[in-house]
């Protein structure tokens, strides 16, 4: 015991290791390009499709709100000011983990973090979501709600919505054969709507998000 | 074969956009009913042939049998009482009243046990009334009050309210306020833009208060009526005054509650002091396809809606004595003929009861619950899908049902065409 307490002092109290310690040279702590940061504005318009807070992973790590204009260069953490004027992803740090799904999926570039773009260009990989419709007859009234609702169909048989009969098999979907059909589910652009005009639940809208390598794609 | 814009025969939306088809004497399918209508449309236990109660169990009886014995019934009796109607065409109703006429019989429809208040109600004050496809076009703010639409009528808010796109609404749904009024939250609630939650029995304390705010007398509500508070009532009020148009549909939560045909009066009153600001309308929302046509008929002929009494040779009416409850809680009834109505399914137990002990004979092409205590059940064809005639929508527009069936049975106009022929003979008219 005693022994090596002198072995301690001898060794740390020799002017070589004050000197190195107080005077090393070490490398500067920088943060490395491909380190993934809670991601930040590139400044590019934002057009509020939403694609970033439908795949994160986590409940509250990103919302796209309304903010100022000149804001766009700021690091997308800091938080603004209400009453502005164009859509951008706000990040809330204590939520997000930084997984850069949100970079990733964006199609307009609008948010950066680490290397994710840069290495989805060289490896030429992308999302592409599908929609899958889910009607559970048990609950389904049949009363036609989200079938008038639904924006898709109203441009594709736009009589629909004002009480004609419909005149298309190429809406989403309708009411036929005596109950609720999903005829076209590929053209559902996901927008919930018919979720929020059912008044039974009856109707589910589930987003399925696969990534792709384009060359595969083109060949 | 495929029918288009066919009549859906079950609720008072009366929608007239249902195709239809047909195969073999049987619907086979049906687009764009809701699930009520379409198990309507699709139902098939009819009842073959006309059955008759005998001491042990059923007996099946030729139509000649059927009428004479209904006949029998009917022409004995004191006091007959012909009651139903609301599922059947205008112009059966219309033999009816001309069959309660020759018999001296009360005639009362289904309107006695749910908008009955909001006829006595309308005799008072009017009725601001307008079509459906007024509201559809023009109403920027829609109100239920006590009334459950996705429960009820299905399709009323994707045809003619909130969903519906109008000349006047591009976004149906973005543009359209709608204000839910209820006891619970009820599935139509959770599509409200705002929900009013009121306690039971409060609708008239409510309605009044938001008529003083319209007048403008905010200072004299209190904090909270009928645990709605005072907030809530000034936003609805300003919802209602900044509209171009207001619709207020109402159903049996506030005539058949604590004040009825005075809480019915008071959302007509409410709906004039509305109109002093800006277009505001009122309509039932009635439940039997074809009830309203009931009222409509009954009125042109005797001049009153329901519950009309021909024992003194002259049509008399007053709800609360001459209507089909108090006439057989009184015990008064010695006779009844049911038409496309389920009584055992609405009257009260007492009433029942006192069915259950007299004869009783249901025109009806189903068995239902009256069945288990009616003496004799004649099948007919249904109305709207083997029969045609004339339908009033909720709204008083009368529509023509179509048929879309050849049929063996014969239609209630025929049939009660018939009965009533016989009775003339025998009365030597
Ligand atoms: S980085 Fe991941 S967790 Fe963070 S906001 Fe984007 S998607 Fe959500
Ligand atoms: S999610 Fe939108 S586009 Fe898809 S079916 Fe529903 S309403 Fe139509
Ligand atoms: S809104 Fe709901 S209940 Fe109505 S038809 Fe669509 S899924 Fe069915
Ligand atoms: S809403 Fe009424 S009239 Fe329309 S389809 Fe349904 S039951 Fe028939």
């Amino acid at each position: 015991m005693n022994l090596s307490v002198i072995w301690y002092l001898r060794e740390f109290l020799s002017f070589e290791w004050v000197h190195k310690f107080l005077f090393v040279k070490t490398a500067p702590l920088t943060t490395p390009p491909y380190f993934r940061d809670y991601p930040l504005l590139t400044g590019k318009e934002c057009t509020h499709c939403l694609a970033c807070m439908m795949i994160c992973p986590v409940p509250g790590g990103i919302e796209v709100l309304m903010t100022r204009e000149d804001a766009c260069h700021l690091p997308v953490t800091q938080s603004r000011p209400p009453g502005s004027d164009t859509w951008n992803p706000v990040i809330y740090p204590g939520h997000c983990i930084r997984c850069g799904l949100c970079v990733e999926v964006c199609p307009e570039g609008v948010l950066m973090s680490g290397r994710v773009i840069e290495f989805q260009f060289i490896d030429n990989t992308a999302f592409t979501s599908t929609f899958q419709l889910e009607v559970d007859h048990t609950l389904c009234m049949r009363c036609g709600n989200c079938s008038i609702a639904c924006p898709v169909n109203k441009e594709v048989d736009p009589a629909l919505g004002g009480g004609a009969p419909p005149s298309s098999m190429e809406s989403v979907m309708l009411v036929t054969g005596g109950e609720l059909k999903i005829l076209n589910e590929d053209k559902c652009t996901g927008c919930k709507t018919c979720e929020t005009a059912c008044p039974n639940m009856a109707i589910r809208v589930v987003r399925q998000v696969e990534g792709i390598h384009q060359e595969d794609e083109e060949e | 074969m495929k029918f288009d814009d066919v009549l859906c025969p079950f609720c008072g939306c009366l929608c007239d956009d249902i195709t239809v088809t047909a195969e073999g004497g049987r619907v086979t399918g049906v687009d764009n009913t809701c699930l009520l209508g379409t198990s309507k449309f699709l139902g098939d236990n009819r009842l073959k042939n006309p059955i008759m109660r005998t001491d042990d169990g059923w007996k099946d009886v030729t139509y000649d049998e059927a009428i004479a014995s209904t006949l029998d019934a009917l022409l004995e009796a004191d006091r007959p009482l012909l009651y139903g109607w609301s599922g059947t065409h205008g112009e059966a109703q219309c033999i009816g009243v001309h069959m309660a006429e020759l018999l001296g019989a009360v005639i009362d429809n289904t309107s006695s046990v749910c908008h009955g208040p909001s006829i006595l109600a309308i005799q008072e004050v009017g009725h601001p009334g307008c079509t459906l496809g007024q509201v559809k076009n023009r109403a920027d703010v829609i109100i239920y009050w006590g009334c459950n639409p996705t429960e009820a009528h299905p399709r009323h808010m994707s045809r003619y309210t909130t969903y519906a796109d109008g000349y006047f609404l591009d976004n149906a749904f973005r543009d359209r306020t709608v204000i839910v009024v209820d006891v619970r939250r009820t599935e139509t609630a959770e599509l409200a833009d705002v929900f009013v939650e009121i306690k039971p029995g409060g609708d008239y304390a409510v309605l009044s208060a938001l008529r003083a705010m319209v007048r403008g007398r905010d200072e004299m509500i209190p904090d909270s009526i009928a645990g709605v508070s005072k907030e809530q009532l000034r936003h609805i009020v300003e919802i209602c005054k900044n509209a171009k148009f207001c619709a207020v549909f109402f159903g049996v939560g506030l005539t058949m509650t604590r004040g009825k045909y005075k809480n019915v009066r008071n959302a007509i009153e409410l709906v004039d002091e509305l109109s002093r600001h800006t277009k505001a309308t009122i309509t039932p929302m009635r439940g039997h396809f074809n009830v309203y046509g009931s009222n409509e008929v009954n009125t042109w002929m005797s001049g009153y809606p329901y519950a009309i009494d021909f024992c003194r040779g002259i049509a008399f009416y007053n709800p609360g004595e001459t209507t089909a409850v108090d006439i057989l809680a009184r015990k008064e009834c010695d006779a009844a003929l049911i038409v496309a109505s389920d009584p055992a399914a609405h009257l009260p137990s007492k009433c029942i009861r006192h069915l259950a002990n007299i004869p009783v004979v249901q025109i009806d092409p189903y068995p239902n619950m009256t069945t288990a205590f009616c003496n004799l059940q004649i099948p007919v064809a249904v109305s709207g899908i083997d029969a045609e005639g004339t339908a009033y929508r909720m709204d008083g527009v009368p529509i023509r049902l179509r048929k879309v069936l050849e049929t063996e049975y014969p239609t209630d106009t025929m049939l009660l065409g018939r009965i009533y022929e016989a009775m003339m003979e025998v009365r030597g008219r």
